[in-house]
């Protein structure tokens, strides 16, 4: 579903330089997606794991562009090694925007253990992170962004479960 | 035939080419045999050589080859379904399957019995999938490469690595050595 915030987030991204997408889908990411897959401007696909994401982003780096993977942030999980031996190691900038699965207003509670993981991993990760709790967070996208070009690192947004629920 | 004289014989078609090689004895052995600027070793991130390839194909005109080997492809299966969606004219999938995880001590892999890297490459959806011997990789390779077709080439070799030491190359030397090649 389409939102204001979905087109905030897409639009703030691609402002700041990105123009290279992958994705593990969500269900709070799919107004993100839906933009993504009529977007001419930009290269998107789907991928079938967080991990393989970032080796298609690795790759696409390699050519040249600004890559971001949409994902949840229970995918900061599946890829630690990949963060870490081949997006940190070889210097490689990408935006990870991470549904923020877990937080409160999360229904599933599957999803809490690894919430509550997911700040102190990105921190111990040495990865920066914007976390948006309102809509107003939105607009240090930018600057984040850009943080990630100039020091050839990975950063991540990370978005709470109630504010992508909003329209 | 084994890893070490596969590659040896598909040097001399790498060179036009941008290579990105699977992690550890692989990477070694292409380093060993010739070391060239379009060649990007994988230094870490065990099984993501083929999706590396894929991303970067989707960015440039010139071939890109992903030199996998087996368990590196099984241990990130998912690949194969979104090369064989997204893979432009110009990405060659090389799978060098000796039936063992040559980096760790030639533990066998599961296409050592039952399983085919090739049926499940065409069961992902992949069009061109070949499977055929060592000796007969150089010449299908030249092929698929002029011919520009996206491409699984699953490549039945022996077991056995050659010793050799680790990569001495800096990460961002590597890197930035390989994006000129790129360029030029």
């Amino acid at each position: 579903m389409k939102n204001r915030i979905s087109e905030q987030l897409i639009s703030a991204l691609k402002a700041a330089g990105v123009d290279f997408f992958v994705s593990v889908p969500c269900k709070l990411l799919s107004g993100q997606i839906q933009l993504l897959e009529g977007d001419s401007s930009i290269s998107y696909l789907p991928v079938t794991r967080e991990e393989e994401g970032f080796g298609i982003c690795a790759g696409a780096h390699l050519g040249g562009l600004f890559p971001c993977i949409l994902m949840q942030d229970s995918g900061l999980g599946n890829s630690v090694n990949a963060i870490k031996s081949l997006i940190q190691f070889f210097q490689i900038p990408i935006v990870m925007l991470m549904s923020y699965r877990g937080s409160p207003g999360e229904p599933v509670p599957a999803q809490a253990p690894m919430g509550w993981l997911t700040p102190e991993l990105l921190r111990l990760m040495q990865i920066p992170v914007l976390h948006c709790h309102h809509r107003q967070d939105i607009a240090d996208i930018g600057p984040l962004v850009s943080h990630a070009w100039v020091t050839q690192s990975p950063v991540a947004i990370l978005i709470d479960f109630n504010l992508m629920e909003q329209n | 035939m084994n890893r070490y004289q596969l590659i040896e014989s598909l040097v001399p078609i790498l060179e036009d080419t941008l290579v990105i090689c699977n992690i550890g004895i692989p990477s070694q052995e292409l380093f060993s045999i010739c070391d060239r600027d379009n060649h990007f070793y994988m230094l870490g991130s065990m099984g993501l050589c083929s999706s590396i390839g894929l991303g970067l194909s989707l960015t440039t005109k010139k071939s890109v080859i992903a030199l996998e080997g087996d368990g590196s492809v099984l241990m990130n299966l998912g690949s194969l379904a979104t090369i064989a969606n997204r893979s432009p004219e110009n990405f060659v999938l090389i799978i060098m399957d000796n039936g063992s995880y040559g980096s760790t001590g030639d533990q066998a892999t599961y296409t050592s019995e039952s399983t085919s890297l090739a049926m499940i490459a065409r069961g992902a959806g992949c069009d061109n999938v070949i499977e055929c011997s060592g000796i007969d990789t150089k010449e299908l390779l030249g092929d698929v490469l002029q011919q520009r077709v996206p491409s699984v080439i699953v490549s039945k070799i022996d077991p056995g690595s050659q010793p050799l030491p680790v990569i001495p190359l800096h990460p961002i030397i590597l890197r930035e050595r390989f994006r000129s090649s790129i360029k030029s």
